[in-house]
């Protein structure tokens, strides 16, 4: 638990994430530009219109800029025989580890903007938690499902 | 092998009262804003309504039909659709007798059988059914390899003394249980008490500016009004959960048979749960507020899978109330083969862990206290109550976070209101996380979290905060299989 887990997962995952978060700050953007109009037809006070704005392009570059690499540079993986150590999280550092005779199922999934990247997300789940690693490359996603249900498949002795 | 057959004709009642019961609100609705007008067309709606249902819950008894076969229970139902059930002896986990008032004018049982599926959907119950057919269905539904088998006994108390070691409440146990049940409430009530109290030391200021004397002398003796009124609720509450305590566990037996736990209870209503000792996966003390100084807790246990009962809470009473030295014997009784850790001497936190959990309890109200001394001022102190109170649950809770490991086993002990020990085996743990924030990385402290199964496939978590790191790691390595056998 000392050490970190070795793998990381795709470089392309930072675009990914940055895309997800664009695409949710574009809504915001619209409605402002929407109440931003508003105001200044209606002459209403253009100070909370600037504090908006000021707001929003904090957001914007938290969100699409500095968190994507944040997260990336936290998220490690690592598929033992027996378990499967993974670490994320950006202000709370979580490591987990998750016995390969406790998994009851690996999936592999991929929405439209992983699939545009050609990523996968892995989902581990046990009989009580699931847990997924975001985004590996396609291929490297397939290998490490069948891996860890491979490894999954060990008998459960009682200790 | 036997034909198929129906329920007993009562359960066509009991489909009705369902029905009529969900619908009634929505009745009583429509009927009070149909007084006036509509008053005689919202009966004979009523009347088609009722018709309907007697039909309707006529015929899905009529359907309803559960025969044996080929080792499975089969069950087809449905009025226009028809639908058939079949659960296969071996996917049976657990089959559950019980018996309500009604049930037991007739000498009726309601059978409910669990699967390890999940979902709702695995699960059959048979709503009344005669009570030897009901121990016969038992009987041939059990698994063929279970060395005991339960025989046809008539009455529960039989089964406890044909079987194996078990432990009965008594009345004065159960006439405590009921008197220190319900902590909460009567802790909240009795802060309304005191809070109502308080008119008494608000500022003079205050009425001078408010009230005529002749208004203060009203509102005086409506406070004392108001006093007795919240001393009297306060007393019905206390007998209600009494009264509630003692008819859902009276009679509470609990007996081991072979590998099942068997348990039973009720004053009213007979409840019979079976539990295989395999499905435990957690055994837990409960010691609330009330019952703490005293020297009793509650012993439960986590079951894994099978349908949550709704009335029934998310971990099973393994027996009621009972004082702490006797709850030793009591496992060592009742589960010998789990060999469960019963002494142990918890390693407390870190003095530097204590202002994290004071911290925890008493944000919320420091805010509150805030907000109101910047709004009202003259009542700026009202919130230091709670916000005291919460700053010495926060410390208890400090104070009584613990941990024990040995080889096999660990020991959780942590306080939300009740005082909470929980016993985990390491095989039963599903994951592990240890999560640390950046203050706690500074002083060195992480929060560990262990995973068991869950009802409903919901996992139970167990957090333990602000641990030594150190001690973190090592719990880490303690779980890792990698380490465990020393290969990597």
């Amino acid at each position: 638990m000392r050490q970190e887990p070795a793998n990381r997962i795709a470089t392309e995952a930072m675009k990914a994430w940055k895309i997800t978060a664009s695409l949710i700050l574009g809504i915001f953007w619209i409605v402002f530009v929407a109440a931003a109009v508003v105001f200044f037809f209606l002459k209403w006070p253009l100070w909370i219109i600037w504090i908006a704005f000021g707001t929003i392009v904090v957001a914007t570059y938290v969100f699409v800029f500095l968190i994507p690499k944040w997260r990336w540079r936290r998220w490690r993986y690592e598929v033992f025989e027996q378990e499967i150590y993974i670490q994320h999280g950006i202000l709370v550092v979580s490591r987990i580890l998750v016995p390969m005779i406790r998994v009851q199922h690996v999936d592999t999934k991929q929405g439209p903007i992983l699939r545009k990247f050609n990523l996968a997300s892995v989902t581990i789940s046990t009989a009580a938690t699931t847990h997924e690693i975001p985004a590996l490359i396609e291929a490297d996603a397939s290998a490490l499902r069948d891996r860890i249900s491979t490894l999954a498949r060990v008998d459960e002795d009682d200790v | 092998m036997s034909e198929a057959r129906r329920l007993h004709p009562i359960a066509v009642l009991f489909n009705l009262l369902g029905s009529v019961r969900e619908a009634i609100i929505g009745f009583l609705g429509i009927g009070f804003f149909s007084l006036k007008e509509g008053l005689w067309l919202f009966i004979s709606f009523a009347l088609i309504f009722l018709v309907f249902t007697i039909i309707i819950s006529f015929l899905s008894w009529f359907r309803y039909t559960y025969r044996v076969e080929e080792g499975e229970l089969r069950i087809e139902y449905g009025i226009l659709i028809r639908k058939k059930r079949y659960i296969s002896k071996n996917r049976i986990q657990s089959i559950d007798l019980s018996a309500g008032v009604i049930h037991r004018l007739f000498n009726l049982v309601s059978v409910q059988i669990e699967t390890a599926g999940s979902g709702a959907d695995a699960d059959a119950s048979l709503e009344a059914i005669k009570r030897s057919e009901g121990e016969w269905l038992r009987d041939v539904l059990k698994q063929p390899d279970d060395p005991e088998n339960i025989s046809t006994a008539d009455e529960a108390e039989a089964m406890a003394v044909t079987a194996g070691p078990s432990e009965k409440i008594s009345f004065k146990r159960l006439f405590l249980a009921g008197s220190t049940s319900g902590s909460i409430g009567v802790i909240f009530g009795f802060a309304a008490y005191i809070v109502s109290q308080i008119e008494q030391f608000l500022p003079a200021s205050f009425f001078d500016r408010f009230f005529t004397s002749a208004v203060g002398w009203a509102v005086g003796t409506s406070v004392l009004l108001l006093i007795g009124l919240v001393l009297f609720c306060l007393l019905i509450l206390w007998l209600v959960g009494i009264a509630g305590t003692m008819i859902k566990y009276g009679n509470f037996t609990i007996t081991r048979n072979g590998d099942e736990l068997f348990i039973s209870r009720g004053l009213l209503e007979k409840k019979q749960l079976t539990i295989p000792l395999g499905r435990i996966q957690a055994v837990g003390i409960r010691e609330s507020i009330l019952r703490q100084p005293l020297g009793y807790a509650t012993v439960y246990a986590e079951i894994a899978g099978g349908s949550l009962d709704k009335s029934e809470d998310f971990s099973t009473v393994l027996f009621p109330i009972m004082k702490r030295d006797e709850i030793r014997p009591f496992l060592e009784k009742l589960l010998p083969d789990y060999k469960l850790v019963t002494t142990y001497t918890l390693s407390s936190l870190p003095r530097r862990a204590c202002v994290f959990y004071v911290w925890r309890a008493v944000w919320p109200f420091l805010l509150a206290m805030f907000a109101v001394w910047y709004f009202f001022p003259p009542f700026a102190w009202i919130p230091l109550i709670p916000l005291i109170a919460s700053a010495l649950f926060g410390f208890l809770r400090y104070k009584d976070a613990g941990i024990y490991v040995n080889a096999h086993q660990l020991v959780i002990r942590t306080r939300g209101f009740s005082r909470n020990t929980v016993i985990l085996y390491h095989k039963r743990i599903q994951a592990f996380e240890k999560k640390q924030h950046k203050l706690q990385k500074i002083i060195r402290l992480a929060t560990v979290k262990l995973s068991i199964i869950g009802v409903l496939g919901i996992g139970t978590h167990y957090q333990l905060k602000d641990l030594v790191e150190n001690d973190a790691n090592n719990l880490g390595n303690w779980y890792s299989y990698r380490d465990r056998w020393g290969s990597l």
